[in-house]
């Protein structure tokens, strides 16, 4: 699952123990550090490169793990 | 304590699009701007910038006017500022990125806003009854037909270029201009010193309500250069990267932070696209040096990082240090270096008298850059503006509240500020403005706003709640609807009485140490 890997990178860079699928990232304190580090993450761990304004769009893990597998989608 | 800038002869009229018109005469062909894949020439983006200077001034927003630019990075973004500097305009800079109840509130503090540019992704930030919204695509039609040559209506070096919107001291943002010549000089400066020529190509990597934006947007302009913008609102590192990786790019202005990403990135993938630009010109905020030496020391890498220091109300830049001049056992904070070409750096005492060599001295500019004043209304920080006498003749001087000394070498040397601003990822805050964001929700009886440092300089917010504790999450979700995110605070602590020093003003010293428990 997607969503599950978003929420451990999340997690990890958000320095938390769990996240809810629809916590807002800049509610939990996100901010342009931890979003370029979440980004590296998902072009090292996923293999997709998440474009900002698409992070800025969906700020929860169920939002950008949804668009990461329409991402996918359109690849394949 | 006076540092002097070299004195450099302008043109009689240094007007900024009129250097950028000398290009389009001489490199027609040449490509102005690059954005997601479309290129617009020096020719074409000439002719496009004099059609939307013709249907401003035929409406009477010509000269003297205000137009607000509330666009994406795009080839239309120059197109409308280029536009409003011919017809004689200033342009204001409105960061779409912003919350709309932001813009709303810096949009009521701009005086003869004329008219605003948007996009249908934007208008919908900065609509509004008093003053028209147009865009360029819908306008096409009616710019076809307007003449493709210059308007060539008279602008002079004291004219107002552009107005960006800075922190007061009174918990409200102040719009701070710039003139044309304070501007050319500053542009003039960068290319003679630093050898900035036609192949300086130039990346943005900044958020457009900055000042250091308005000298990226236009300074590859200025020099022949081509411009790279990327099509995105925020700023995205993985693109970043990739476009310095795939085009040839030479320079790259940012705030220091934004460095630190970029190294950090190049670092990790053990890339050497930043390592071959030219110049990094940084600076806007304390630099944490040991941030980037270890990659500025790298093998062959032949970027020259420039360490610069200036407030927006002298155009942006007062002074620069090349920092493979930094010695890491004689320096403990990383100089700014000396002043720009045609501006002095003087270092007063709270009676405007002169500190002697190695003293600390309030940071005061004078010279070509020093600007036109804050636009609408005279707080107290109009009183920043001054005169003095040097050598027996009046000079107009800027008295930044920054504080700072000159080290043994002669370079400038910036050790914070005198009074309570801060400034946190390269832009230059008023704790009261967040205060006063924060005082207005719901729940909230009281607030005080610090920075900290935990590695990284951080806001944190003490609240005094009303009745039952606020949830972090809860407020700082409500604070991201009103301040542009740089302005939310990284913590918010609930405490019960915010601690007053012996003059009743707010004790953020001893908020700073409450912080620094609780990192412990």
């Amino acid at each position: 699952m997607i969503a599950d890997q978003v929420r451990t990178i999340w997690c990890r860079e958000l320095q938390r123990d769990d996240i809810a699928l629809d916590d807002d990232f800049f509610a939990l304190g996100g901010q342009s550090l931890i979003m370029a580090r979440i980004q590296a993450a998902f072009i090292e761990e996923l293999g997709v490169e998440v474009p900002a304004d698409q992070m800025f769009l969906n700020p929860t893990v169920a939002s950008i793990a949804a668009y990461i597998e329409s991402m996918d989608a359109v690849a394949q | 304590m006076i540092l002097q800038g070299k004195r450099v002869a302008l043109p009689p009229a240094p007007v900024v699009h009129r250097q950028f018109e000398k290009h389009a005469q001489a490199t027609p062909d040449a490509v102005a701007v690059f954005c997601a894949g479309q290129r617009v020439t020096y020719a074409e983006l000439d002719a496009k910038a004099n059609r939307f200077a013709h249907f401003l001034a035929a409406g009477g927003r010509g000269r003297g006017a205000k137009v607000g630019v509330c666009l994406d990075y795009s080839i239309d973004m120059l197109v409308a500022i280029l536009g409003t500097l011919k017809a004689g305009a200033a342009y204001v800079p409105l960061d779409p990125a912003y919350p709309a109840a932001r813009l709303q509130l810096l949009l009521g503090q701009i005086p003869g806003l004329a008219l605003i540019v948007a996009s249908p992704a934007t208008a919908g930030l900065v609509e509004s009854a008093a003053v028209e919204i147009v865009d360029l695509e819908q306008l096409s039609g009616r710019l076809a037909e307007l003449p493709e040559t210059g308007p060539d209506i008279p602008v002079t070096g004291d004219d107002i270029c552009y107005a960006v919107f800075t922190s007061g001291s009174t918990g409200t943002p102040k719009l701070t201009a710039v003139r044309h010549e304070g501007w050319f000089n500053l542009m003039n400066w960068l290319m003679l010193e630093y050898g900035l020529h036609s192949d300086s190509n130039n990346l943005v990597v900044s958020a457009l309500g900055f000042d250091l934006s308005q000298r990226s947007l236009m300074t590859p302009l200025f020099c022949g250069a081509t411009q790279y913008l990327m099509a995105s609102r925020n700023f995205d590192a993985a693109m970043a990267y990739r476009m310095l990786t795939e085009h040839e790019i030479r320079t790259v202005h940012c705030a220091s932070s934004t460095l630190y990403l970029l190294v950090d990135w190049e670092t990790a993938r053990r890339g050497e696209a930043l390592t071959r630009l030219d110049y990094v010109l940084f600076g806007g905020e304390p630099l944490k040096v040991e941030r980037v030496l270890d990659w500025a020391r790298r093998p062959g890498n032949t970027c020259t990082l420039l360490h610069q220091y200036g407030v927006a109300e002298c155009t942006d830049v007062a002074t620069s240090y090349d920092l493979a001049e930094y010695r890491p056992g004689e320096h403990d904070i990383a100089p700014v270096g000396r002043p720009a070409y045609n501006t002095d750096i003087h270092l007063l005492d709270e009676r405007l008298c002169g500190v002697g060599v190695g003293e600390y001295g309030e940071i005061c500019i004078s010279g070509t850059g020093v600007g036109a004043g804050y636009l609408g209304g005279t707080g107290p920080e109009a009183e920043r503006f001054t005169t003095i006498e040097v050598d027996g003749a009046p000079r107009r001087l800027y008295r930044t509240g920054d504080r700072g000394c000159v080290d043994q070498a002669g370079d400038l040397v910036v050790f914070g500020r005198m009074d309570a601003q801060v400034k946190v990822r390269g832009m230059r805050i008023d704790p009261t403005d967040i205060e006063r964001a924060l005082g207005r929700l719901a729940g909230v009886r009281e607030a005080a706003v610090v920075v900290a440092d935990s590695g990284d300089s951080e806001l944190v917010a003490f609240i005094v709640p009303e009745g039952d504790e606020l949830a972090e999450n809860d407020v700082r979700a409500r604070l991201l609807e009103t301040l542009p995110r740089n302005m939310v605070p990284a913590r918010f602590i609930n405490i019960s009485l915010i601690p007053l020093s012996p003059h009743g003003k707010v004790d953020r010293a001893a908020l700073v140490a409450m912080c620094r428990n609780q990192y412990a």
